[in-house]
């Protein structure tokens, strides 16, 4: 099997007297679709706050590649080669696609002293990314988030986290309050992703969703993992639901009732 | 059918209803009062205009950065304050004066920056408590007395700010110049530049901006420094033109700046800004006060016809920034 990209060792995370993740240990190998699921308050939010530097952990480390890195902030997670795409909080909705794509690294042109931002290149670079995420619409690269649809955001920041050699891209929630049209869109440009080499942490509510794009399934409940290698490909839904809730079925049908 | 895309997409941009505005005020104050047009009335008009402008123009680019600053009037008339203080004292030369004034403004705003940004506390409030310190200092300093500019006539400086010049049948101050240069400088640096990309985005999303390493903190410090030098040297043009330095001028001076820039097109909340609507709203207010006068409207209505003004190209605004959220 291919190596770790990401391994964090025995995480655990106190708030405040409440324990949201306890000892647990998480995986995910070098160009794999990891789908993480469990019901509300499993602690699927809270391990990937701590993976992406949102939220620092009580005790437990984390590994690339087999090195021990530091992940104090999100800078320091982006730093580190992962990227964290929440629904809407990672775009300027103000600001346009290529200006969005470019933020914080923008390419300058000319005398320094200027800082005049290479337009020409930003406009040519975000038009080749949007087209190799998959965006078969002629949108201008001018064009303000703001005008864009929630798929195609998304298609924005995967997008860009291809472009700057993001090794992992977490998406959580990213077919939310979309259509089935922009759903089916977003699954694709995981999947582009993944085929170029990309890693990722597909969270989402919809377990259909996940079965679609995912290599291996990790279920959360009460803060730690209770099944980490299940292949969608071997197991039903179903069987998966029996998982992330942890009652059998009779137990599922009595608490349904 | 581009012809008329073309025309769609000038009317969508922010700044076409204030331009159109402002032809409208044109056209209707020479229509009453032939005499609005006159070079005389012009020169005039255009005198205060950029003193004000000059705040305006450094305000565009605080508030698209999410924040805005109420001290710049008090700055505007603190810091002449300063320099006059300064110089006829004999503590220090003119030049010297003047760049201690200006360092003084921005240490104010860099204060004020680092309460917004470090403390986390809402700049309405920081720059509220920094308008009452900065206007108390200077009312205590001076005893609430103007201070004594008159000897500026022969300092070169004083020429370099405000000295003027008759282009044909028009007198022109130097402060023109400055206006200009100020708006062609921060039209580049907001719409050109890197760290012009670094204002919108700290505006228009802090949280997305600084997780892609825009130093979102230090944007806004910087911003807030200028801003108040600024004021600051608007204030010093204005003591020298009217050769005097009173420690109250510049009151309110805030709440008109702010104006200018949002009927401009400039969002309060930030994210989004214009130097060209900036601009256009510096005149169409400046315009709007010289004209009333001149066709015979009292002085005193001028805040009726600027509330309105205000109130009518805010819905102008809010209208078309919803047209362009639902991507239409």
């Amino acid at each position: 099997m291919t190596q770790d990209l990401v391994r964090m060792e025995n995480i655990t995370k106190f708030y405040g007297r409440v324990q949201a993740l306890d000892n647990v240990t998480f995986n995910v190998k070098e160009k794999e679709i990891v789908g993480l699921l469990g019901d509300n308050g499993a602690g699927k939010s809270t391990l990937i706050k701590v993976l992406s530097g949102a939220v620092p952990s009580s005790s437990g480390s984390i590994h690339i590649r087999g090195k021990k890195v530091d992940i104090n902030s999100t800078t320091d997670a982006i730093a580190n080669g992962i990227e964290t795409i929440y629904q809407d909080s990672a775009l300027v909705t103000q600001l346009s696609i290529a200006r969005n794509l470019f933020l914080g690294r923008e390419p300058v042109t000319g005398p320094g002293i200027l800082n005049r931002m290479d337009h020409a290149k930003m406009n040519q670079v975000a038009g080749d990314l949007l087209r190799r995420v998959g965006i078969t619409k002629n949108i201008p690269t001018t064009t303000p988030i703001s005008a864009l649809s929630g798929g195609e955001r998304q298609a924005v920041a995967i997008a860009r986290a291809m472009y700057f050699d993001s090794d992992l891209i977490i998406l959580d929630e990213p077919t939310n309050n979309l259509g089935v049209a922009e759903t089916r869109g977003v699954l694709n440009f995981v999947r582009n992703a993944r085929d170029r080499g990309h890693s990722c942490i597909f969270i989402a509510h919809n377990i259909h969703h996940v079965f679609q794009v995912v290599d291996r399934i990790v279920v959360m409940r009460q803060g730690t993992i209770v099944a980490d290698d299940i292949d969608p490909k071997k197991t039903s839904v179903e069987e998966v639901e029996l998982v992330i809730t942890g009652m059998s079925d009779e137990e599922l049908a009595a608490a349904t009732v | 059918m581009e012809q008329q895309s073309l025309a769609r997409r000038l009317i969508a941009k922010p700044e076409f209803g204030p331009f159109v505005l402002l032809l409208v005020e044109i056209v209707v104050f020479t229509s009453i009062n032939p005499n609005f047009l006159s070079p005389l009335n012009i020169s005039n008009t255009l005198v205060f205009t950029v003193e004000l402008g000059l705040i305006a123009l450094a305000m565009t680019l605080l508030m698209t950065a999410g924040e805005f600053d109420l001290s710049v009037g008090a700055v505007f008339g603190f810091s002449p304050v300063v320099m006059w203080t300064l110089f006829n004292q004999g503590i220090l030369p003119l030049e010297l004066a003047f760049v201690a004034a200006l360092l003084l403004a921005a240490f104010i705003g860099f204060i004020s920056g680092l309460f917004v940004t470090r403390l986390k506390i809402p700049s309405f409030l920081v720059t509220l408590g920094m308008l009452l310190v900065v206007r108390g200092t200077a009312l205590f300093v001076t005893d609430g007395f103007p201070q004594r500019t008159w000897n500026a006539g022969d300092q070169w400086l004083a020429t370099v700010l405000v000295g003027d010049l008759n282009v044909g049948p028009f007198r022109l101050y130097m402060s023109l110049f400055w206006f200009i240069l100020v708006a062609v400088i921060f039209w580049y640096i907001l719409s050109q530049t890197k760290f012009g990309n670094w204002i919108q985005a700290s505006g228009g999303n802090p949280g997305a901006a600084s997780a892609r390493g825009v130093n979102v903190g230090r944007t806004k410090l910087i911003l807030f420094m200028l801003c108040s030098a600024m004021a600051a040297l608007a204030g010093i043009i204005s003591s020298i033109r009217t050769s005097a330095a009173n420690p109250n001028s510049g009151t309110g001076y805030e709440l008109e700046v702010i104006a200018m820039v949002v009927i401009g097109g400039t969002a309060l909340m930030g994210g989004r800004g214009t130097i060209i609507g900036t601009v256009l709203g510096v005149f169409i207010l400046r315009v709007m006060r010289n004209g009333i006068v001149l066709i015979g409207v009292p002085g005193l209505a001028y805040n009726i016809f600027i509330g309105a003004i205000i109130l009518g190209m805010m819905a102008l605004h809010y209208g078309l920034e919803r047209r362009h959220q639902a991507g239409t």
